[in-house]
């Protein structure tokens, strides 16, 4: 063997095992490494596979979209091959650890009290009957806890337990800690509580109105006495182009709420450990929010603190906010010494919430006689439920992310968050953007209808091109959008099908855009701290230790990391090895939400890299006597470009290159580049990067029955490049499974005395396999200038069009417009026992479903789209690096300011006193004063 | 909480010694359930919905297994009612509607048929349920009032939603029940008592043994419409058999679930209907007067009005599949 003469390998060269000395004392072997060019499982090295090289740097991956910053550091190991994510052989064989796996010597178990009562005070607890109980270790109430926290700097209005009052049926009371469950569970029967009643709100519409005692109070800040959190207002572009339209629609919408639905239940383990450092066990999808609140509520250094990320059941946003029960098992833990475990029932998860906001929307909008979108009117009311959580941004997104994928010649928006008496609402999967996607879409089918035009063509002639800004000043970098549409035309089959299906059977496309990473990190100017870091570390054995913060909750994010720096490296994925979980070995991340993990954390792993990339060919440099410039990493080996017998092994060039230094330690970071508008807001909905999403939906309705089946959907997705197609696949097909519960079954019921009536996984009805319909994944690869490899998001984004689609897809079946979601049974067959009585129809099979007889706007737009597809073509390539601004197409100079060419043009975050009488439901929020102003006007 | 109650498990070896064990513990004033699969009442058990200190297992009771075409013992699982095992086909299609697969090879059909009501006022956590400040059906000693139709504190709309009892009423099914007064036979539609809570004529110490069926129950042809939002683990929201002898109108008998506190056989709407085979039956018109006849409450997943329409739809259904061209 090679290895044997070359030695530089072994640790100390020349050993031949062990021996025996003339002393007759006998030494040991000296320990020798596997041979070089080992690791992995292959014995042997693989050769470059050039099919995942890109054609760029020589390899034979197409680049339509044109070279990318990371095509040289692709090395054909691993990027765009599909894999098993790393952890699944743990979750597969039942050894991954979740939050009710940790268990620690001597624990105790926690529950909580919680509130029987929509809205009271508390006036006093008696806990001396609980203290009394024999077994009970600790107590504690909102008492031992006052300082409050939030996910959200701006917002912090939770506590770990109530202090005042409780704000919802389910709120923290109090909490105990006891031997056994038993015990704590009798424990909580104890409590000798004094309420007063407080008179409770719990429809939106009136939490616009003044309240004597509103929910939350922001005192100078407060807007009237009403129970508004958050109102939003914006306008942009030239809003006269709305009073003479060629064509509009108008939709009112009710959605209801609905809750992520992940399998594991909220579980979480506290220990303060015999230094006094506490240890917290949680599955979290951002754990250093939940460690900042920790140390705000506990009043201990967040370095005395360690956030132990266990695996994650399934998050979606619901466990993305810093939980009371952590602050409360924390506290437990803290009174009793001993480690504390609380684990939710499912109705405890329901309490917590955190799901998509129940919504009345409402969506305006216009189009000119060539056929260009004059206008969107949005007008969002959220009901947040008891506290802020995420609402602030929400507010916004519910707006904001409709600015785009359509260029509009005017875009206003008016949105308002209320507290409710009711489990407060958040985060969740398509954040903010899922609801007015649907409504906008479903608009969009309808004005095209009322244009005689085919509803892909309408949106094709509309695009807003790569490398472009949106109305509101969002910087669009990839955009493979026209490719999403023109790919799921082509494989549904639509232009033979679109219009012309029998009584009951319909198709219906919808559109998705979305963020990939929130481009501001909640807690910091991205000026002073990186969005995201990676530590790698390589020591002697050459396997590749990697620290992220990154939270994997089921998405792959470890698997990415795993992936790109596999790829860059030239190494089988089974070397890298990635450490996430604990918050004292992690750098700072913000963890998994926003879709920005991929997007940003693999960035970071990618310079990381790099950095040690190039300090291992530089050794092989000083061995082989080649620049690194004509080295070629593969599989295990370096060797120069043009005599590939001159070569060194991994190993060998890992040794040379710790000899003097050790293992080998490199960081990389990543943070998003100036960008975005300075308008108030601005930073909402702003993104280094955005996906893009079309999908058509075929449905089956009984029109008697009224219950919809999706039979099939072509799903395609723009998520820049696929690291991993068979994830990305995984989170397309996800998407639709979840997009579909919200359309077609999933709400939280509330009911008429304000009680969740389906606080269970029976009757809160998320679709079985029964009711998932054939999805047909299309990746489309637009390459982002600035995504790792060219990535971007997948795992979003691809929710928001399977709403629409079914909606639309719906009325092309039985000719009925709804817009109350989710489209249960009863509500259909409502809408179409109201149609037939309004049309004299007597009959359900005598329905009339829709048919499109092309008008005179279809051939225009149609060549519109094809210019537009040339024009599309050679910005993706950055063959044509004009600007371009939304305003383009309406005939404006993107060089100069569109204000100064158009005396209409209008940016604004407040309304004009003139404006006020005509708003929306939501938009009446603007009616109120803030206390501040009151008290300037008295 | 999801912390199961403790609780005192018998496994009596015969029908006597259940019998006899039930007995004992009625003249000691202790409560108890009686359990087959456990799918219905171990749920409600572990949401403290009223649970009972001991509880009667009948699994290790020989004639509760017997499986045959005209009997079928109250322990054998849903699982178990095949087409191989001679079963009538209605009930094999009924069978694999229940639940899911998974739930149907532990709940039995004596289980089914002896199946809790269910209301959402009253399947939830306990903690939920203070929080409405409990109900009729599960009070915690309040008296408390019910809360689908307040005001009435006399009857409990509680609906029962099993799937196999209408299907066993139109194959003119008769239940055996044994307890400490002897064995007793009944109609199965005569088993059921108007009252979400009672919801049969069980005695205390009586429990349901088999089901009986006419020897020549295969000489009927039978459909089952089942109306759920999910096509897995829902139970019904509505639910219609018919059957009859083909070619015999007369024999044509019709039963719904899901409607009311009981499943409910209408004898009396379809003999109200009746014609002579001569003549073509009035599908429609039956459908509604069946669906007249029914008088839903709120208290499942899809809302009353809706159910009730849908009874006219599923009734038509039944119907026309089964009369086929008639």
């Amino acid at each position: 063997m090679r290895s044997d003469t070359m030695g530089t390998y072994r640790q100390q060269p020349g050993s031949k095992g062990s021996e025996t000395r003339r002393d007759g004392k006998r030494v040991a072997g000296k320990q020798r490494f596997p041979p070089p060019g080992s690791g992995g499982s292959e014995p042997v090295m693989r050769p470059r596979d050039l099919d995942f090289i890109p054609e760029t740097v020589g390899g034979r991956e197409p680049k339509p979209a044109g070279d990318h910053i990371h095509d040289r550091d692709r090395t054909g190991t691993t990027v765009g091959k599909p894999m098993a994510l790393v952890d699944s052989n743990a979750k597969v064989t039942g050894q991954a650890w979740y939050g009710d796996d940790v268990r620690l010597s001597g624990e105790i178990i926690g529950k909580i009290l919680r509130s029987p009562h929509h809205y009271a005070r508390i006036k006093s607890i008696d806990t001396t009957r609980v203290e009394a109980l024999p077994g009970v270790l600790a107590v504690a109430t909102g008492q031992d806890a006052p300082n409050r926290f939030g996910v959200l700097p701006v917002t912090k209005d939770e506590h770990a337990m109530a202090v005042d009052k409780v704000r919802h049926v389910g709120d923290l009371v109090a909490c105990v800690a006891a031997v056994d469950e038993a015990t704590a569970v009798h424990a909580l029967s104890l409590f000798d509580i004094e309420w007063e009643m407080l008179e409770p709100v719990f429809d939106p519409k009136k939490g616009l109105e003044d309240h004597d005692e509103p929910i939350h109070w922001r005192g100078k800040y407060h807007l009237a006495r009403t129970n508004v959190q958050k109102r939003v207002f914006q306008e942009f572009g030239d809003r006269s182009l709305v009073d003479s339209p060629h064509a509009s629609s108008h939709g009112s919408w009710t959605m209801s709420g609905v809750h992520h639905g992940f399998t594991e239940p909220h579980a979480v383990v506290a220990h303060w450990d015999p230094n006094g450092r506490l240890q917290l066990y949680t599955p979290q999808q951002v754990p250093h929010y939940t460690h900042r609140a920790l140390s705000t509520v506990l009043d201990v250094p967040m370095h005395q603190i360690n956030v132990v990320r266990t695996f994650v059941g399934g998050g979606f946003g619901g466990k993305s906010d810093p939980f009371p029960h952590e602050m409360c098992a924390a506290i437990l833990a803290r009174k009793s010494g001993r480690p504390v475990r609380i684990t939710f029932d499912r109705e405890e998860v329901y309490w917590i919430n955190r799901g998509r906001h129940p919504s009345h929307i409402d969506v305006k909008m216009t189009a000119d006689d060539e056929g260009r979108i004059s206008s969107f009117d949005i007008d969002a009311l959220i009901d947040g439920g008891g506290f802020a959580s995420f609402g602030h941004v929400t507010s916004y997104y519910n707006g904001v992310l409709a600015t785009a994928p359509y260029e509009l010649g005017s875009f206003h928006y008016t949105g308002a968050r209320v507290w409710t008496n009711k489990p407060a609402s958040g985060a969740m999967r398509g954040h903010g953007a899922v609801n007015t996607r649907c409504a906008v879409e479903v608009g969009l089918d309808e004005m095209a209808e009322s244009m005689e035009v085919d509803p892909i063509d309408l949106r094709l002639a509309n695009l807003l091109p790569p490398h472009s800004r949106t109305i509101s000043g969002f910087r669009i970098t990839s955009n493979g959008m026209r490719e999403a549409l023109e790919r799921v035309r082509e494989g549904s089959e639509w232009d033979q099908k679109f219009r012309q299906m029998p009584l009951g059977k319909g198709i219906g496309i919808g559109c998705g855009f979305f963020i990939s990473g929130s481009g501001l990190p909640i807690h910091w100017d991205p000026k002073n701290f990186p969005h995201a870091t990676v530590h790698i570390q390589v020591d002697m054995d050459g396997g590749v230790t990697v620290h992220t913060g990154a939270a994997d909750i089921g998405q792959g994010s470890t698997t990415a990391v795993a992936q790109v720096v596999a790829e860059v490296l030239a190494l089988p994925i089974e070397m890298i090895h990635v450490r996430s979980h604990e918050s004292d070995t992690s750098p700072v991340d913000l963890g998994s939400y926003s879709s920005r993990v991929t997007f940003m954390n693999a960035n970071a792993a990618i310079r990381a890299a790099i950095g040690i990339r190039d300090q291992i060919l530089k050794a092989a440099w000083e061995m082989l006597g080649y620049h690194p410039n004509v080295l070629v990493l593969n599989d295990r080996r370096i060797y120069y470009k043009h005599d590939p017998a001159v070569s060194v092994s991994y190993l060998e060039a890992l040794h040379k290159a710790q000899a003097d230094t050790g293992a080998l330690i490199a960081r990389g970071a990543y943070r998003s580049p100036p960008m975005g508008g300075v308008h108030k807001g601005a930073a909402a909905g702003l993104a280094p990067a955005y996906s893009f999403s079309a999908y058509v939906a075929e449905v089956d309705v009984d029109v008697e029955t009224g219950l919809v089946k999706c039979t099939n959907v072509w799903a395609a997705h723009d998520c820049g490049k696929a690291l991993n197609p068979l994830a990305v696949k995984g989170q397309i097909i996800g998407s639709c499974h979840m997009g579909l519960g919200q359309v077609l079954s999933e709400k939280m019921v509330y009911g008429r005395t304000g009680h969740l009536q389906n606080a269970n996984l029976l009757e809160y009805k998320i679709p079985s396999v029964h009711e998932m319909p054939h999805v047909e994944p299309i990746i489309v690869e637009s390459s982002d200038p600035e995504g790792p490899f060219g990535a971007k998001e997948a795992g979003e984004g691809p929710l928001l069009p399977i709403l629409p689609a079914v909606v639309n897809a719906v009325y092309d079946a039985i000719g009925v417009r709804l817009r109350d979601l989710p489209l249960t049974p009863d509500v259909v067959y409502n809408g179409i026992q109201k149609h037939m009585k309004a049309n004299g129809i007597d009959d359900e099979t005598d329905l009339n479903p829709p048919r499109l007889q092309h008008g005179s706007l279809q051939a225009p737009l149609v060549q519109r789209a094809a210019e537009h597809k040339d024009r599309d073509r050679l910005r993706q390539r950055s063959e044509d690096t004009s600007a371009y601004v939304n305003g383009v197409l309406f005939g404006f100079d993107p060089n100069r300011p569109l204000s100064e060419q158009l005396e209409g043009w209008r940016e604004a975050d407040e309304p004009l006193p003139e404006q006020l009488a005509e708003l929306g439901f939501a938009g009446r929020a603007w009616l109120k004063k803030e206390q501040r102003q009151m008290e300037d006007d008295a | 909480m999801m912390l199961m109650p403790p609780f005192t498990l018998h496994h009596p070896q015969s029908v006597d010694e259940a019998v006899g064990l039930a007995g004992d513990l009625i003249s000691k004033g202790e409560a108890f359930d009686w359990v087959a699969g456990g799918t219905d009442v171990l749920p409600n058990y572990k949401w403290h919905i009223n649970p009972k200190p001991h509880v009667i297992s009948l699994a290790a009771i020989p004639d509760a297994h017997s499986l045959s075409t005209c009997e079928i013992g109250c322990m054998v699982p849903l699982a178990s009612l095949t087409e191989s095992n001679g079963v009538h086909p209605l009930l094999v299609e009924a069978a694999s509607k229940v639940a899911s697969t998974l739930i149907r090879k532990s709940a039995t059909v004596g289980g089914n048929l002896c199946l809790d009501t269910r209301c959402f006022w009253y399947n939830q956590g306990e903690d939920w349920r203070r929080s409405i400040d409990w109900c009729h059906k599960a009070d915690c000693g309040t008296g408390a009032d019910c809360r689908v139709i307040p005001n009435q504190n006399t009857l409990c709309v509680a609906t029962y939603q099993g799937d196999m009892a209408p299907n066993f009423m139109v194959l003119e099914a008769s239940v055996v029940l044994i307890g400490p007064a002897g064995e007793r036979v009944l109609p199965l539609h005569e088993f059921y008592q108007l009252d979400g809570m009672k919801k049969n004529v069980l005695e205390p110490g009586e429990f349901l043994l088999k089901v009986v069926l006419p020897d020549d129950v295969m000489s009927r042809e039978g459909r089952y419409q089942k109306l759920r939002v999910r096509d897995s683990w829902d139970f019904p929201e509505a639910g219609i058999a018919a059957s009859w002898v083909p070619g015999r109108m007369e024999t044509l008998m019709i039963a719904s679930t899901a409607l009311e506190s009981i499943p409910r056989l209408h004898a009396d709407v379809v003999g109200e209907h009746m014609v002579d085979s001569n003549t073509d039956l009035d599908v429609i018109a039956l459908s509604k007067a069946i669906q007249k006849s029914v008088k839903p409450v709120n208290n499942t997943a899809l809302p009353p009005r809706y159910r009730r329409s849908m009874v006219k739809t599923l009734t038509k259904r039944a119907l026309k599949a089964l009369l086929g061209g008639r």
